[in-house]
């Protein structure tokens, strides 16, 4: 059997536990990176004021379709009642199942009403007709694997906070900063200038650590990237901000905490196509502003 | 013998059509409306007049476009009617089993779809001016291309270059990018006409099932490569009428004619001292700017204010 | 947003002792400030509060008062909070409702504050008139929705309107509030009209405060009613606060063929609606909104499907501080014109 999964949004976050999870129940997972055609796909469903990010979201799922047996999407409402998700993460079900004629799986996470992440796998695994001990094991070897692999990740992060080259936070959504198509362009351009880039959703249990600069914040994501800033900005030159246009969370926050940070920063709004040039250009100058001191 | 003239003012061009009592065209007019939709309608009627003699008689004059109401007022129309019906009814005398009209002209563009004669639904372009005519002319002169050539490039092209035209500001600075690094100009072209198509069809025709038979229309109609990568994009035969600029006139004629009165109208109206006069109402900090319309230096109408404060005179 | 005000400031006025500011109409004025301040893609809802807490703070308020949504309306607060303070304002503000949800303690925390004189027992006495009020008030709009397109005498009914607000805002007791309400809605329904049987009917559907403030919609409604169209809006005060969550669930009952999950703000209940209006024979449906409304947009390809499968027309509006109010009237008689000719 293979699942698809839709390399965008919510993938970022789960993607490493289904796939040791699943991979114990010998399903396979099917996924691809994002490219140009994945957009344009994507650009075929969407409309025209969907954020970049859902859009190529919809263009994974368009290019799963006739790939796999079912999509995992679940939906994500939040983790508790300061955390919460961005609303387009409680469409995104109804939204494919209304588009598209597939199969799907789905689970919901709202700690509020006790629906966790647990239960949801382990619904979805009885529902393909495996067994609930079976299925308990496996969520828990899972757990312990993805906790591990992010671990090392965390460290390997953090251990770029030591370097002596320039360094500079990059904070925005996983999904965006990890995105083969939004991240690497901004992380190859940095390269070439030999800048150290952290990641800010590499951190650990830094989200509290946002009250500094957004007391009320309640987007669980961004409570992390934006903890991430407090807990390093003595140690670092630079921030850049990445979000997609029109990212209705980024253009509240990202906005607040720029009023408030003295470090040199960027602000870079992803649109579709070929948004290179324009990047490039930017990058550059920002190099430069913070080379200079 | 009756006649009917429907006169179709937009930003960019003015076009005037009078047909008799079987729809036939008796004569027609397309010249641009610079800005200026008084002076243009009064030229426009003067060509229009050229071709008739004491055997016609008007017995209707309708407007439609977005300078309908003022136009109505100094024609004395008596119908006044929006572009979207227009077109449709137009468009409907000449096929009369159409499913889809695509419709892109110098502001705006829409959609309109269609059912064994009736509308069934519609949209039009709601963030901006990307992927309209006025857009296609100024990045023409930007690459220093006339616009007549525009077209005919772009079918040069066996590589069209992929240009971001969700938005004119991203387009533009995409479109200079992209000249800067050397692409063939037919390619830049081609990519553009391409691009309109794209973005006309995820913006205005998003969601919407286009059936054939399908018509295109309006002023970026008479461009051959944008209405190449329709067909190609549709995969269907996409109809250009060779009248086609003129279906919103057309169309407001026909329900001109179907809205007629014994009146008899003439059409003198080179002397008629026409002029509008923008005032600030004072009511409210809203300052609405209101439109008053003098017609022999007597007001005729006025509009523009969102409540009752302003009172006329 | 709209006449809200009225009973917004009656609570405000009976239970603590301070001076209340309201805050000005919205104008083009407010909307250019807001746009001025306003960081470029927030919603726009965002850029009209901006407006009119600067407005209110310019007419001498030093306590601001608003409330948050279940999307990122509930952020707001915090971001104004910092461009107001970096513009040099001094000020406290508060934000009633946060993460989608209301604390009651909280909220008696905030008056305590404004106010140390509070009587928490004429507080809910007052707190009852006004939840009344908005009740009343929601039935006359329903009312007047469905008839204004139809009035005989231009205006009879704003100005009825107008007259039982102010009679409204001098009430004292439930009774005679009740009493009130009775007499005007008579009153109304004496008002003549020339409704015919089977009038064209139009549901108006989208995100809250768009479709409540008449301003930020270019007043679509009265619009809507210049061309003898009843219509029906469900999204009122009343809603919002009352039977919001009971929407919800019969929203997530019946239309299971098109939703499994609850979706943000209003969105569940839009596509309910929906379902509804094509049901019960309306003639068509718009759909209105801010630009960039995350929800609404998540949920638009969903109304689309709903509408298409019971043939109902949906046309949709999204606002902005820029839109071109032409555009959006020839819009309007466009839509019209094709119901009209569905009709036929």
């Amino acid at each position: 059997m293979k699942i698809g999964i839709p390399k965008a949004l919510y993938y970022y976050y789960f993607f490493d536990k289904w796939q040791y999870f699943f991979e114990q129940l010998n399903i396979e997972l099917v996924t691809t990176d994002t490219d140009k055609n994945i957009i344009e796909r994507g650009n075929n469903y969407a409309n025209s004021e969907m954020c970049l990010s859902l859009k190529i979201f919809l263009g994974h799922v368009d290019y799963l379709k006739d790939k796999c047996d079912y999509i995992l999407i679940p939906k994500i409402e939040n983790f508790g009642l300061n955390d919460q998700m961005c609303t387009n993460f409680s469409c995104l079900y109804d939204l494919v199942n209304n588009l598209f004629d597939v199969k799907l799986l789905t689970y919901e996470i709202n700690h509020l009403k006790k629906r966790t992440e647990k239960k949801g796998l382990i619904k979805i695994g009885e529902q393909l007709g495996y067994d609930k001990k079976i299925l308990k094991q496996a969520y828990k070897v899972a757990c312990i694997k993805q906790n591990k692999k992010r671990k090392e990740l965390i460290i390997d992060n953090l251990n770029k906070l030591e370097s002596t080259n320039k360094k500079v936070l990059i904070v925005a959504h996983a999904y965006n900063i990890h995105d083969d198509y939004i991240g690497k362009i901004i992380t190859k351009n940095l390269e070439k200038y030999n800048i150290e880039y952290i990641y800010s959703d590499l951190f650990n249990k830094v989200d509290d650590l946002s009250f500094y600069l957004a007391p009320n914040l309640y987007w669980k994501y961004s409570k992390e990237s934006i903890g991430a800033i407090s807990y390093c900005k003595e140690n670092i030159d630079g921030i850049i901000f990445i979000s997609t246009f029109p990212c209705g969370v980024d253009s509240l926050v990202n906005e607040l905490v720029m009023r408030k940070i003295d470090l040199p920063y960027l602000n870079l709004i992803i649109d579709d196509l070929d948004a290179e040039a324009g990047i490039e250009t930017r990058i550059e100058s920002f190099v430069d502003i913070i080379e200079q001191d | 013998m009756n006649c009917y003239l429907g006169v179709d003012i937009g930003s960019i061009s003015t076009k005037g059509v009078i047909i008799d009592d079987d729809n036939n065209i008796i004569t027609s007019a397309y010249i641009w409306t610079e800005g200026n939709p008084v002076n243009a309608v009064k030229k426009l009627i003067e060509i229009l007049k050229k071709d008739l003699d004491s055997r016609h008689v008007i017995k209707g004059i309708g407007t439609t476009g977005s300078a309908r109401k003022l136009i109505g007022l100094l024609l004395n129309a008596n119908i006044v009617k929006n572009e979207i019906m227009a077109h449709a009814i137009g468009t409907l005398s000449l096929y009369p089993d159409v499913k889809t009209i695509l419709e892109i002209g110098g502001q705006d563009s829409k959609i309109i779809l269609l059912n064994n004669g009736i509308i069934t639904d519609y949209a039009m372009n709601t963030l901006c001016a990307a992927g309209t005519g006025s857009f296609l002319s100024s990045q023409a002169k930007r690459l220093s291309i006339n616009i007549e050539d525009f077209g005919p490039l772009a079918l040069k092209s066996t590589n069209p270059v992929k240009i971001a035209a969700r938005c004119t500001v991203f387009a533009e600075s995409d479109l200079i990018h992209k000249a800067q690094v050397g692409y063939k100009k037919e390619d830049i072209v081609a990519g553009l006409c391409k691009s309109i198509v794209l973005n006309y069809l995820n913006n205005v025709g998003k969601g919407k099932k286009i059936k054939s038979p399908v018509i295109f229309q309006g002023g970026v109609s008479k461009n051959v490569g944008v209405l190449k990568y329709f067909k190609e994009i549709l995969n269907t035969d996409v109809i250009v009428d060779p009248n086609s600029h003129l279906m919103g006139a057309l169309g407001i004629a026909i329900l001109t004619k179907k809205n007629k009165t014994n009146r008899v109208y003439d059409l003198n109206i080179q002397n008629i001292e026409f002029s509008t006069k923008a005032i600030e109402c004072k009511g409210c900090s809203n300052n609405c700017e209101i439109l008053r319309i003098y017609k022999d230096n007597k007001l005729v109408d006025s509009w523009g204010n969102r409540c009752d404060k302003y009172i006329k005179n | 947003m709209a006449n809200y005000y009225i009973p917004a400031r009656y609570l405000m006025e009976k239970i603590v002792d301070a001076e209340i500011i309201e805050s000005p109409f919205i104008t083009s004025k407010t909307i250019e400030i807001g746009n001025k301040y306003s960081p470029e893609f927030v919603c726009t809802p965002f850029k009209y509060t901006l407006g009119t807490l600067i407005e209110s703070l310019d007419m001498g308020a030093n306590v601001l008062i608003q409330f948050g949504g279940g999307c990122r309306y509930g952020y707001y607060s915090e971001l104004q909070k910092q461009i107001l303070k970096d513009l040099g304002y001094k000020f406290e503000l508060y934000n009633l409702v946060t993460a989608g949800k209301t604390d009651i303690k909280r909220i008696y925390k905030i008056i305590k504050k404004i106010d140390r004189k509070f009587n928490t027992f004429k507080g809910l006495y007052y707190i009852f008139i006004t939840y009344k009020m908005v009740k009343y008030m929601d039935k006359i709009d329903d009312y007047i929705r469905q008839n204004i397109g139809f009035e005989v005498e231009k205006n009879s009914f704003t100005n009825l309107l107008n007259e039982m607000l102010k009679k409204f805002k001098s009430v004292n007791n439930p009774i005679s509030l009740s009493i009130l309400y009775h007499k005007y809605f008579k009153k109304f329904k004496k008002l003549k009209t020339n409704k015919p049987k089977n009038c064209l009917k139009v549901g108006v559907i989208g995100e809250l405060y768009t479709l409540q403030e008449p301003f930020s919609n270019y007043y679509l409604e009265k619009e809507l009613a210049s061309f003898n169209i009843e219509i029906k809006r469900f999204t009122n005060v009343n809603y919002l606060l009352f039977s919001n969550k009971k929407t919800t669930n019969k929203a997530l009952k019946k239309t299971k063929k098109y939703m499994k999950y609850k979706m943000g703000a209003d969105a569940s209940s839009n596509v309910y609606w929906t379902k509804y209006l094509a049901e019960n024979k309306y003639d068509g449906i718009i759909h209105i909104k801010s630009s960039f409304c995350t929800p609404e947009i998540g949920v638009m390809p969903i109304l689309d499907k709903v509408a298409n499968d019971y043939n109902i027309p949906i046309i949709y509006f999204s606002f902005d501080a820029n839109t071109s109010e032409v555009g959006i009237k020839t819009r309007i008689e466009a839509f019209y014109d094709m119901i009209e000719m569905r009709r036929k």
